[in-house]
């Protein structure tokens, strides 16, 4: 076996973590530059309401403030970008500003912002600003927003609806619902969740007045994309006018994709100052006006024959979006919520309707996993409801209605022209059960309720979309972007047989700079320690559109994998020269170029990039050096797979929900570094497990968040879990030469379900079929004391 | 929220009233404030500022002191709104006197609504009521030290 394939697969530890660990790592925090001020926000304490005046005469005084400024400051800026205008958005659209100018929409909302010589000085002047505001009525709540006589958010989106989308057929889906044996309805919600990475947001703006350019370092996912939202849609200036540099970033968990306020405000101080000026967030300012998640309510219906097989699902949804829209918030209940309906299950009528909803609350974006784990939610306690409804085995149902191995390429049909890519469903169920041992766990679980214990098992077997990318797809308009996703690389193989690579996808977490490292050491036949991995920073590396939707691997390392390729070829081109060899006659081997069949007579790549540079023997007409820049647009998404099983035990005394065993079967395709994926296997349950089971954000009836610390919102220990059992299947994607699909979100997708069929389960004796999120101990022990179901 | 609490004054409804109605008592009784301001053109309202030392509520506050519904001995009604923290706060107290003859004690109790937005809401919200109770008793035994000597 060739060294190239061991190392693609090997689980070599992460060539980030040194510096990580060591603190050696440069956040934005750590980023000093001379003449630097400091900015602080003063943020509106009201969910709505009217900006009467604002007197700023008192803090301008403070000492140490450069300058105090208001909305009506920045009134030439233009408000943020909405770029994802999913279902009829287009005369809806309500974005933040830099400021707010005369109308607050959510507590949080920035209204005025001091800049001083350090950061203290410029939070004690923002006591000193005097707001007067006219306070509104609130909306917290997205089905009461649509209601008669709800508070109005925006005069152009009559009864707060942002958008209303669809998909599926509903004539049809209403006849199979009328013609199925058992109708089964729901309601359930999917709370509100705070994303809370480690790092909170931050921005650091230079502008160069000589130059009318800008340096701006952001706590970003996604640094190209802002620099074009910024420039082009923002400040009206050509993109070659800013330089946008990721440093190290603490986690992002998709809420730092999207091109906030803030960064647009230090940019606009900067040029207005002429100094840097640097923003950072604080924890509470993250709770507030940072994105936040999920938040739908939604009411089912599914329709089944006697035998478990699931004829229909009709879906209601109302997604709330906050009281402006993010960057992204309308794709995120649509397109990547309504079409991943159908599950891994073969389900012949579907119809989805959306309302995304305008309220006074924080605003709502991606969140990992970002609108899959809503429809996953969805479908696998649909699954669950029939089999209750008819006293059917879950496990019995999910295999009765999976879609089959040959029936792949399998399109649902709602997938707007895509297909599942490849599947094997019943596979991964199957070594989900044998890890479990489920025919001793119903026995172990018999006995323990004739004990007056109660234990329970619930299943996620979940599909998911990744590497969301396909450029015809993405960009339909009504759809997705109105623009493609590829992604870029650039490979570099220098005179000494080192190699850089930059790719226009940002690691924030997910190690690239090993991952990366690992494909082209395969593929070149080199040591990983020979290369470098360059990202985030737009001076130097090809436009990309960034990390999120599990795209990095599935789209940006294939753009690498490409270019090494012609890397490879031309290798070889200039091999066969300096073998004296006809270039059809020498193959590319471990690093080598040789004469088929002749491995001792070789030239080593490093040999090979040296006469690349040199360049004084070239075979005519080639030019010199080993570089190659590839742009990748995938013909398809990628869609991993896979059964989660979570074994709970609910104390009958206090209503406390105990994990005793977590199973993760998970199908991401080929596997780069197998260390890597447990990791993101690994946090992502522990985020889906603690939305089951203790997280949610919560808003009072006059738009408050209660949730506004990490004293009030619940974020799981390490503590919390049990080890967790991990295992995979792999089933390559035909849709790149890599064969990976994709693997930063699937704990969050599968594990939410898992958790709450487990306690529906555990709590069958007691007449529950439904429990809403989070499935905190009151709650449970309300039920248990046979009151509120 | 709501806020319900009591005091016990050692002394005759006269007494107690008396004292609740006096602005400089009141001033010296709660925390951090130096003095009830007279708004002008208003009746039996004041403007106050107050520096408060208590975990997440510390912070300089500035705001409007209110009393109406005034049935002299027995209950007048509190309205106090303010600012500070990047918070606004608005609240209404009931406040009503119960004399003990046997005892010759006054028992002060308030029926509270406070509405809060802002900063406060969403970091102190836990501690507010704990808070509330806290600066409440202090401020009812600063004014119970006023009371004259026996």
């Amino acid at each position: 076996m060739a060294a190239a394939e061991k190392i693609i697969g090997s689980r070599i530890k992460r060539r980030e973590d040194p510096r990580l660990i060591t603190g050696e790592a440069k956040y934005l925090e750590d980023i000093q530059l001379p003449g630097l001020l400091h900015a602080a926000i003063l943020r509106s304490p009201h969910a709505h309401a009217k900006i009467k005046s604002i007197d700023t005469s008192k803090a301008a005084k403070h000492p140490g403030v450069i300058a105090v400024y208001t909305g009506k400051d920045f009134a030439d800026v233009n408000p943020m970008p909405c770029a994802w205008q999913a279902g009829k958005v287009k005369n809806n659209v309500n974005t933040p500003r830099v400021l707010e100018i005369d109308r607050v929409t959510f507590t949080g909302a920035g209204v005025a912002v001091v800049v001083a010589e350090d950061r203290y000085m410029a939070q004690d002047a923002l006591e000193l600003i005097h707001v007067d505001y006219e306070v509104l009525p609130a909306v917290v709540d997205a089905e009461k927003a649509t209601k008669a006589g709800a508070p109005q958010l925006h005069e152009n989106a009559p009864n707060n609806i942002a958008l209303e989308w669809t998909c599926g057929t509903q004539d049809t889906t209403d006849r199979a619902l009328k013609e199925a044996d058992v109708v089964v309805k729901q309601r359930m919600i999917n709370q509100r969740l705070i994303p809370t990475p480690m790092e909170t947001r931050g921005c650091i703006a230079q502008y160069q007045a000589a130059t009318e350019e800008w340096t701006v370092w952001m706590t970003s996912q996604a640094p190209h994309v802002m620099r074009l939202l910024m420039t082009a849609f923002v400040f009206g200036v050509p993109e070659t006018k800013m330089r946008v540099i990721s440093p190290q970033i603490g986690g992002g968990f998709g809420a730092k994709i999207f091109l906030y306020p803030e960064y647009c405000l230090m940019a606009a101080l900067s040029r207005k100052i002429g100094r840097p000026v640097k923003w950072m967030e604080t924890r509470s300012e993250n709770y507030i006006a940072t994105t936040h998640g999920r938040d739908h309510i939604t009411e089912i219906e599914v329709g089944a024959k006697r035998d478990g097989t699931i004829t229909a699902l009709k879906v209601n949804t109302y997604a709330n979006l906050g009281g402006v829209l993010s960057t992204i918030a309308p794709g995120i209940p649509t397109t990547l919520y309504g079409r991943m309906l159908s599950g891994t299950y073969r389900i012949p009528n579907i119809f989805c309707h959306v309302y995304g909803v305008y309220t006074n609350t924080g605003m709502v974006d991606a969140y990992r996993g970002a609108g899959r784990p809503e429809a996953t939610y969805v479908i696998e306690r649909a699954v669950d409801l029939v089999a209750h409804e008819l006293g059917l085995d879950p496990v019995a149902v999910r295999r009765k209605n999976f879609i089959p191995p040959e029936a792949f390429p399998y399109d649902p049909v709602i997938l707007n022209g895509l297909k599942y890519d490849s599947g094997q469903y019943a596979k991964a169920l199957d070594l989900a059960l044998k890890m479990l041992g489920y025919e001793n766990f119903r026995k172990e679980q018999a006995e323990a309720r004739k004990q007056g214990r109660y234990l329970g098992v619930g299943f996620s077997s979940y599909v998911e979309i990744c590497g969301v990318a396909p450029s015809a797809w993405i960009g339909l308009p009504g759809e997705g972007w109105g623009a493609g996703l590829w992604e870029s690389a650039n490979v570099r193989v220098h005179l000494t047989g080192k190699v850089v690579v930059t790719t226009g996808s940002q690691s924030h977490g997910q190690g690239h700079e090993t991952s990366v490292a690992q494909v082209v050491a395969g593929e070149l036949g080199i040591s990983v320690d020979d290369v470098i991995v360059q990202h985030s920073d737009t001076l130097g590396t090809p436009f990309g559109y960034g990390t999120y939707g599990s795209r990095s691997t599935a789209v940006g390392t294939v753009a690498v994998y490409n270019s090494l390729q012609k890397i490879k070829e031309k290798a070889k081109l200039l091999g066969a020269h300096m073998l004296e060899a006809a270039p059809e006659d020498v193959v590319f081997e471990d690093g080598k170029v040789f004469v088929k069949g002749s491995p001792d007579q070789s030239k080593t790549i490093q040999e090979i990039a040296g006469a690349a540079a040199l360049a004084y023997s070239l075979p005519p007409g080639m030019e010199p050096f080993l570089d190659n820049t590839s742009y990748y647009d995938p013909p398809n998404c990628t869609f991993p797979f896979g059964t989660h099983i979570c074994v709970v035990e609910v104390d009958k005394e206090t209503g406390e929900v105990k994990i005793k065993r977590y199973i993760a079967i998970d199908d991401v395709g080929k596997v780069i570094n197998p260390m890597i994926v447990e990791g993101q296997v690994h946090g992502g349950i522990v985020q889906g497990v603690a939305q089951a089971l203790w997280e949610g954000a919560v808003y009072d009836d006059n738009g408050q968040l209660l949730t506004g610390s990490l004293m009030d919102y619940a974020i799981p220990k390490a503590d919390f879990f049990p080890t967790f059992e991990t295992d995979r299947t792999e089933t390559p994607t035909p849709v790149n030469p890599l064969g990976v699909k994709g693997a930063g979100e699937t704990g969050t997708i599968a594990s939410t379900p898992a958790v709450v069929n487990a306690i529906v389960d555990a709590l069958a004796p007691f007449g529950v079929k439904h429990i809403d999120m989070p499935v905190t101990p009151p709650k449970v022990w309300r039920i248990l004391q046979g009151n509120g179901g | 929220m709501e806020l319900t609490g009591s005091y016990l004054f050692e002394a005759d409804q006269d007494t107690v009233w008396k004292l609740l109605m006096d602005p400089d008592a009141i001033a010296k009784a709660i925390p951090g404030v130096k003095e009830l301001i007279p708004v002008e053109g208003e009746e039996m309202t004041w403007r106050a500022a107050a520096k408060v030392g208590f975990a997440a509520l510390s912070g300089h506050y500035a705001g409007v002191i209110q009393m109406s519904e005034v049935e002299a001995p027995t209950q007048y009604r509190l309205t106090v709104n303010g600012e500070g923290q990047q918070s606004v706060i608005g609240g209404t107290a009931l406040i009503k006197l119960t004399f003990n003859p046997e005892k010759n004690e006054t028992l002060v109790h308030w029926d509270a609504h406070a509405n809060i937005s802002g900063k406060l809401a969403s970091l102190g919200q836990r501690l507010i009521g704990a808070g509330a109770n806290v600066m409440s008793k202090q401020f009812f035994h600063e004014l119970a030290k006023q009371l004259p000597t026996r």
